[in-house]
This record gives C-alpha cells, sequence and structure tokens, in this order.
C-alpha cells in the first residue's frame, strides 16, 4: 500500500474515534457532525497528496491552507463548509491525539523523567518571554502610528 | 505504518482512553486572574502513560512504537479545523494592518530568551522543539512534521505545549496583571500582545486586563481578538520560515560554546 492509502486509512480510524468522542464530550450527534469530518479528512488527504506530488512542503502548511481557503469569505460554499465543520469541536480533536500519544509514551518515559522538570522551567520563560517581546513591539508600534 | 494501522488493539484502547475522558469533560478551577483548565485530552495522556509496560502492562513496545507512529497524522485534522477557524475571519485580519503583523515579531524573543535557558538546564535537542515558539498547535503539528513527536525535538514541544495548557492563561492572567503594574507598557499593547497565544490565553489576559482599565475595555478586546486571529494565520508560516531556522542557528552557535564541539549528528 503507498503513503497516501495509508494515511488516508489512518485518518478515517481517527475521524470515526473523534466523532464518537465529539459526540459524548460535545453533544454534537455522529450523523450530524458526520459531513464536517468528512471535509476536514478530505482536506488532509489534498495535503498529503500536495506534499507529495506537488512540491515537498511540510503536510501541515498545505492542511492549514487549504482550510482557510474554503472558508474563506467570497469563495463558493465558504459558509456551508464553515456550518459542517463547526459541528466538530476543536477540543474533541484534540483528544483521541493525545491519546496516541499517551498509549506510546511509555518508551519515552526515561527520556522524559530526565528532561521533565527542565521543560516546564523553559515553558515559563518561553511564555514570559513571548509576551513581554510582543508587548514591547506593539507598544513601539502603536506608539509610532500614534494610536496611544 | 502498516503494522500501526492493522494494530486494533492500539485503536480499541485510543478509542477507550477517549470515550473515558470525554466523559469526564472540562474541570475549571480559578486562582488568581485566571482559570486552572483541565481538559479531556490531558486525561487521556495521563491514563495512556499507565498502560505502559511501567505500571499496568496492557501495551508492549511495539504497540507504543505503532502508537507514536501515527501522531503526527492524526494532528493533521486538528490543523484542518484550525484553518477553517482562521478563514471565516481572513478579510478582518488584513483590514487590522501591519501594528498586528509586526507584532508578531515577538516570537522571536521567545527563542532568544528560551534556547540559552533551556540549554543551560541541560537540554540539548529537546530545546530547539521546546523554545522555538509559544508551542501552541500549529507549531506541535510542525514539529511533529519535520522531526517526528517521538524525536528530542517532539519531547521538547509536546511538553511546552501542555505546560500552556494547563498553567497558561493563570500564566497570561498573571502577567498582564504584573505589567500593568508595573506600567512600561501601554494597556493596548498588552492586549495585542496576548494574541500570540491560545485563545484561552488571550480570553484570559483580555479578561483581567478589561478590569484593570474598564474605561478602555472595548478596544482592549479588539486588539486581544485581532491579534490572537491573525497568530493563528501567520504562525505556521512564521514558524517554519524565521523561528525554526533561527532557533537551530542559535543552537549550532550555543552547542560549540558550550561544549567546544560542532553539534553531532543532524
Amino acid at each position: 500500500m503507498n503513503k497516501v492509502t495509508e494515511s488516508a486509512i489512518v485518518l478515517l480510524i481517527v475521524g470515526a474515534i473523534t466523532l464518537i468522542g465529539n459526540w459524548i464530550g460535545y453533544g454534537f450527534g455522529i450523523m450530524e457532525a458526520l459531513p464536517g469530518m468528512a471535509v476536514l479528512v478530505g482536506i488532509c488527504i489534498l495535503g498529503v497528496l500536495a506534499n507529495k506530488y506537488i512540491y515537498n512542503l511540510p503536510t501541515v502548511l498545505y492542511v492549514i491552507t487549504f482550510g482557510m481557503i474554503i472558508t474563506m469569505p467570497g469563495v463558493p460554499g465558504h459558509e456551508m463548509f464553515a456550518g459542517w465543520v463547526a459541528k466538530v469541536n476543536f477540543l474533541a480533536l484534540t483528544t483521541p491525539i493525545l491519546a496516541y500519544a499517551g498509549v506510546g509514551i511509555g518508551k519515552d518515559l526515561p527520556a522524559l523523567k530526565k528532561t521533565g522538570w527542565r521543560i516546564v522551567v523553559v515553558s515559563l520563560f518561553v511564555m514570559t518571554g513571548t509576551y513581554v517581546a510582543s508587548a514591547a513591539i506593539a507598544h513601539v508600534v502603536l506608539k509610532f502610528l500614534g494610536e496611544i | 505504518m502498516l503494522e500501526a494501522i492493522k494494530n486494533v488493539k492500539v485503536h480499541l484502547l485510543v478509542l477507550a482512553l477517549v470515550v473515558g475522558a470525554e466523559f469526564i469533560g472540562i474541570l475549571k478551577f480559578n486562582v488568581g486572574p485566571g482559570k486552572l483548565v483541565l481538559l479531556p485530552m490531558l486525561y487521556a495522556v495521563f491514563l495512556g502513560t499507565f498502560l505502559g509496560p511501567k505500571f499496568l502492562k496492557v501495551v508492549n513496545d511495539k504497540d507504543m512504537g505503532n502508537a507514536s507512529a501515527l501522531v503526527s497524522l492524526t494532528l493533521m485534522l486538528l490543523m484542518a479545523r484550525y484553518g477553517t477557524l482562521v478563514g471565516p475571519k481572513f478579510f478582518e485580519i488584513l483590514k487590522a494592518g501591519p501594528a498586528l503583523i509586526l507584532q508578531e515579531f515577538g516570537n522571536i524573543g521567545t527563542l532568544l530568551i528560551g534556547i540559552p535557558i533551556a540549554m543551560f538546564l541541560g537540554l540539548k535537542r529537546e530545546a530547539v522543539g521546546a523554545a522555538h515558539s509559544i508551542a501552541r498547535e500549529p507549531n506541535v503539528a510542525l514539529i511533529g512534521d519535520i522531526y517526528g513527536l517521538d524525536s528530542a525535538e517532539g519531547r521538547g514541544v509536546m511538553g511546552v505545549y501542555i505546560c500552556g495548557t494547563v498553567f497558561g492563561t493563570i500564566f497570561f492572567g498573571l502577567a498582564a496583571s504584573m505589567l500593568s503594574i508595573l506600567n512600561w507598557f501601554h494597556p493596548y499593547a498588552l492586549a495585542m500582545a496576548s494574541g500570540v497565544g491560545s485563545a484561552s490565553m488571550m480570553t484570559a489576559t483580555v479578561g483581567s486586563l478589561s478590569a484593570i482599565y474598564p474605561e478602555m475595555a472595548d478596544k482592549i478586546q479588539a486588539f486581544g481578538v485581532a491579534s490572537n486571529t491573525l497568530s493563528g494565520l501567520d504562525g505556521v508560516y512564521m514558524s517554519m520560515i524565521i523561528a525554526l531556522p533561527m532557533s537551530n542557528k542559535l543552537y549550532k552557535i550555543l552547542y560549540r560554546i558550550k561544549f567546544g564541539t560542532p553539534q553531532e549528528g543532524k
């Protein structure tokens, strides 16, 4: 089996699991959310195809861009697509990802033990650094534009 | 990947974890100006860890390898959804103009501070994953795509992602209140900067800023939302074109300074 078919099968399996979680956690019926999920799976398959046949950029770039284009005002059917995918809760999509990661995490536990607390410290600096640097730039730009 | 697809046990375990986690649902606790937020994804990763050979011994090495192999692909569904969140607001963002775009370069502050600290603490390639960005969903997906999420870089970005999810709103809420006391930056600048993280981080920050400056609340909210939407639009491009290459370069330089030899391996 080639990579594209394999990816499609994985996406269908994960899509099915997500639909169940989306129903239990966020109250969207499985049939109600099905069109939205079909659109999302379709976008992902197009992304995998583009990565393979168009240009070898990360698949994630194609997938985000395609998702954006079909819901952009002015694009035919954008309201219909946006309405469909709205029935698939954003958080419902995160749970299966972290479940797969959780099942697989056991083999990385020794490495995680070694790095765990350090990552927590780094994350505090990362959040501070981003926030303060962005605020500083925003302040200068707003001042320059005469908004403040 | 074929072996991972055929491993029905893994998919059934994931289904069980998802059902259990969604059944518990979202839990929120008020802490200071922010909220401690526990999401189903956290229960899923936590319970999943206990299935391993160290604890319950439900999964073996092969199952774990199979599960890890699928993570970066499962992220794509989330990214497709992410794109559809940005699309409807595309033209509003363009109108918001150059101030917001320049502000996005604050991401560079992240890596300039984060990577030296991470390496000082003894992290190696984890540093690049952890500190190249603020580690929201698109950044996780990008690292997964390029290095794989079970690589050192992947462990780094996942660690910061999870910390940000749990503590992010508390942290951003507090940071905004503290910076407003220091009075270095205008409240509008603080509001704009709140958009760099997730939507919940932005909401917490805008919430505490609006409470401090009620007369500016409308504009504070507008700046926060516009900047957050823009981060959603350009975050992944920014990471790939600027932040990740810069992080790798900085890592190489610091590695040579710290160990006196060029970086081993890749």
